[in-house]
């Protein structure tokens, strides 16, 4: 056989075999038919190396090989244009492999591939709409790691989403957010509308086509089902706008309800076959003008003022946060017989260790046993202390309360939850989530664990009123700005990013934030720790100021003897991972049983 | 010890009290502060306790006020719910009961950092459970009474002097009178005349049915205040009677 030959036949074969085996094919369909189960929620799938660039089209065009036939009729647009050098590219390559016909008029089409744009066309249900998508999560602009995004997802926690929306109306004074805007699709996954204009965007909800978004690169396949619920992620009193100019009209057709983008001096269609159509009177312009998204025309008559708040302006009645059930119990939060090993052995590590032993490293395990048999109780109104030296099992404590770390024995209980009866330790990340939302806050030593420096003041309290429900950017800018003028930030920071206040600052709009849905129980690790004394002091009164007018249950967990005698009603004393001693906080002070406590009293008596 | 008037039942019972402290930070040493004490306070009834230095007077409403916690024995509080053991209270039930029954005036103020005379009587008078409202114009009134003057009333006590001190700890015992009250020292800060304004406070107590509870040592104000007093020797009271022989004895 000559070269020519041999050649001849391995191009007949990877025509016969098509850009895509049945096998690759098949897993498309899979993830396909997963994603139009579960609309908006990113399927991952097999993707395979295309014949394009990454990021030029080799998810949309995975899901084209995999749903297109010979008897489908072929469509492909590049920023509403059919005559685009990609679209070209991708047009013949698929009607090459796969020999079906290809068309530009819309209407014709049974599956079209695009970029950036959606028909002008009404799309009716034998349609499908491929789409590329460069960046397929939409979370990626608010949170970096993919892990944490798909908690986010998982848990529906968009607050970091509304924190940016948030955010961008206090810069700018409306959303700049404009291509791949967030959509809450069948109210459950928010999902990126890969990069369309916000203009395409109303289009899609309840739309009679089926939708496929393909990301090559990051191998996700997601998909919005005819007739679903879209709707684009918006503030309840600032109203989603789409792209508009006043008076744009297409050059070519003489358009003004398409979506028209710059050209030269004027504007043109961003559709190429539509603005063909209308210049031939080949369209039905009422149908489309009722199609097209005037209704969210940008309207200045509904923009936010910028600016600081007024806390003057009342804050409209909002139905109470959920009040804890009346109780027979006469404590709030119950922690029982709490202990946390790092290290092997469990329960098993713990005999041999303690203030007895003088230490916390397990004899017979090497386990470091941090803390043990760590039992207390605290009541609405009242503030327990947790003192004792760096390394004395406190904070661990603490963090097993909340959650931050596993608990390897106990019970931790809260009155609000089932009259008491659950175990706090046996929740899903899920409920520790709401629990931690609306019933208990913390406010930690480093401001960076409590807030997010790079956004507002303004927005780390939004990011907890919008995980808790708060939809309405009005009422979140004077329930924010009340919370930071009671914790005294002045309001003319309100919208500069954490990072750039002071350590004392950090701390009160930390605490702020705890405060900003009511929890009824708050918890203080170290509070004012990091801070030298005259800040210290003024976050010291400010915390007793708001226990004393708050009927909040707090645990505060501190070295210093000054923050826990300000700060508390009874104290537990802890000594290599035990309580070993317990009272009223007065009572340890001036009459401290245990060595350990009297050593510590006559240390804090300077 | 005997009551006198056994028709009514005493505001405290003190029974059998003993308080010992270890010294664990020097070498374990015990020392002994009460060493057995029975006592009985009625309302209207103003009990002075006199003896010499470590004696353990202070102790004794220390414990009581359960700032120190006895070793043993008992404190019997009447309360309108009935009696209630305050040695084994628990903590939390105890604090609650402090706030609203038992007014403690120390020999100096312990006011919480960087707070004013008037932010300190009000908070007494809240726990007291006055109306926010009230205990402010309760406060007022308590800090008019004790001639401290209005212009101190938001500077923080830590600044004020220590006759000044004296006066608004007073003021946050006296404030919305507790069921039992208990002195330590006083008016030993203050000047004549301050010292009468107070004097005279603190002998209206009794008529409005306060049971006091004190410690003096100078015995004019005792023999004027106390209708009966102890003498506290060792840990033991020795000697009882009306203010005026316990005050010779001390002599």
């Amino acid at each position: 056989m000559s070269v020519r030959e041999l050649l001849a036949e391995a191009d007949s074969a990877e025509e016969s075999a098509g850009l895509l085996d049945e096998g690759a094919k098949r897993e498309v369909r899979r993830a396909v038919l997963v994603a139009v189960c579960v609309p908006g929620y990113q399927v991952p799938f097999g993707s395979r190396e295309m014949p394009v660039a990454r990021g030029w089209g080799s998810g949309g065009l995975q899901i084209t090989l995999g749903v297109i036939g010979p008897d489908d009729v072929l469509k492909v647009i590049d920023q509403g244009d059919d005559a685009g050098v990609n679209a070209t590219n991708l047009r013949r390559l698929v009607t090459g492999t796969e020999h079906c016909v290809s068309t530009t008029d819309t209407r014709e089409a049974t599956v079209i591939q695009t970029r950036h744009r959606i028909p002008e066309e009404a799309l009716g249900p034998d349609q499908i709409l491929v789409y590329q998508v460069p960046v397929p999560e939409p979370l990626r602009g608010v949170e970096k790691s993919v892990v944490e995004c798909a908690r986010m997802h998982a848990q529906a926690d968009y607050s970091a989403i509304w924190v940016s929306l948030y955010e961008d109306l206090v810069r700018n004074g409306v959303i700049t957010h404009s291509t791949g805007y967030p959509v809450l699709v069948d109210g459950r996954y928010v999902m990126a509308t890969s990069p369309v204009p916000r203009w395409d965007v109303p289009r899609l909800n309840q739309c009679d086509h089926l939708n496929l978004y393909g990301a090559g690169r990051e191998k996700r396949i997601y998909a919005i089902p005819p007739h679903t619920d879209v709707r684009p992620l918006a503030f309840s009193d600032v109203p989603f706008e789409v792209e508009h100019v006043p008076g744009a009209v297409c050059g070519y057709c003489g358009s003004t309800d398409t979506f028209l983008v710059e050209a030269g001096e004027g504007y043109v269609c961003s559709d190429s076959d539509w603005c063909t159509r209308t210049s031939t009177g080949d369209v039905d312009g009422a149908a489309h003008r009722d199609r097209a998204p005037l209704a969210w025309l940008p309207d200045p008559a509904h923009r936010v003022p910028r600016g600081p708040v007024l806390v003057t302006e009342p804050e409209p009645e909002r139905a109470a946060a959920a009040k804890p059930e009346p109780s027979e119990l006469d404590w709030i939060l119950r922690v029982d017989g709490l202990g946390k090993v790092y290290g092997r052995g469990g329960a098993r590590a713990v005999e041999g260790t303690g203030p007895a032993a003088g230490t916390a490293i397990s004899p017979s395990t090497g386990a470091v046993v941090a803390a043990w048999d760590v039992s207390f109780d605290v009541a609405p109104g009242e503030a327990l202390g947790l003192i004792g030296e760096s390394g004395s099992g406190k904070s661990t404590v603490l963090r097993c309360v909340i959650g931050d770390e596993l608990a390897t024995a106990g019970t931790v209980r809260m009155a609000t939850l089932d009259a008491g009866d659950t175990d706090l330790l046996a929740l899903d990340s899920t409920a520790w989530r709401r629990l931690r939302l609306d019933t208990m806050a913390v406010v930690y030593q480093d401001p960076a664990a409590g807030l997010d420096l790079r956004i507002s003041a303004g927005g780390n309290i939004a990011e907890r009123l919008t995980a808790a429900g708060w939809r309405d950017y009005r009422a979140i800018r004077r329930r924010a700005a009340r919370l930071l003028d009671r914790v005294e930030v002045p309001l003319s920071r309100m919208d500069d990013p954490v990072g750039t206040f002071s350590g004392g600052m950090c701390q009160r709009v930390q605490i702020a934030k705890a405060l900003a849905t009511e929890p009824p129980v708050l918890l203080l690790d170290e509070p004012t720790s990091g801070l030298d004394a005259s800040v210290a002091a003024g976050v010291l009164d400010l915390l007793r100021g708001l226990l004393a007018e708050r009927n909040i249950a707090a645990v505060v967990v501190s070295h210093d003897f000054s923050v826990i005698e300000t700060l508390s009603d009874r104290t537990l004393v802890m000594q290599t991972g035990r309580v070993v001693e317990r009272g009223l906080t007065d009572q340890l002070f001036h009459d401290p049983h245990h060595p350990y406590t009297q050593r510590l009293v006559a240390a804090a008596r300077r | 010890m005997h009551d006198s008037d056994a028709a009514v039942s005493p505001v405290a019972r003190i029974r059998r009290l003993r308080k010992t402290f270890t010294l664990h930070t020097i070498d374990g040493r015990t020392v002994h502060s009460l060493r057995g004490v029975d006592l009985d306070v009625a309302a209207g009834e103003h009990v002075a306790i006199a003896g010499p230095s470590g004696a353990g007077k202070s102790s004794l409403l220390r414990c009581v006020y359960r700032t120190y916690l006895p070793d043993s024995g008992s404190v019997l509080l009447q309360t309108e719910s009935g009696p209630v053991e305050l040695t084994t209270l628990p903590d939390r039930a105890l604090a609650r009961l402090r706030g609203r029954e038992i007014g403690y005036v120390a020999q100096f103020l312990n006011a919480p950092p960087r707070t004013g005379p008037l932010a300190v009587v009000t908070a007494a008078a809240l726990r007291r459970g006055l109306s926010a409202a009230r205990a402010r114009e309760a406060a007022e009134t308590a800090l008019r009474r004790l001639n401290v003057d209005a212009a101190l009333w938001d500077v923080d006590c830590a600044v004020l002097s220590g006759g000044e001190r004296q006066r608004i700890n007073i003021a946050a015992g006296t404030v919305a009178p507790p069921r039992l009250l208990l002195l330590d020292e006083p008016v030993s800060a203050l000047d004549p005349a301050n010292r009468e304004r107070a004097m005279e406070l603190i002998a209206n107590l009794t008529t409005q049915g306060v049971a006091v509870l004190s410690v003096f040592h100078d015995m004019a104000a005792l023999r004027r205040l106390a209708t009966r007093a102890v003498f506290l020797s060792e840990g033991r009271i020795v000697a009882e009677g009306p203010a005026e022989k316990i005050a010779e004895v001390a002599a």
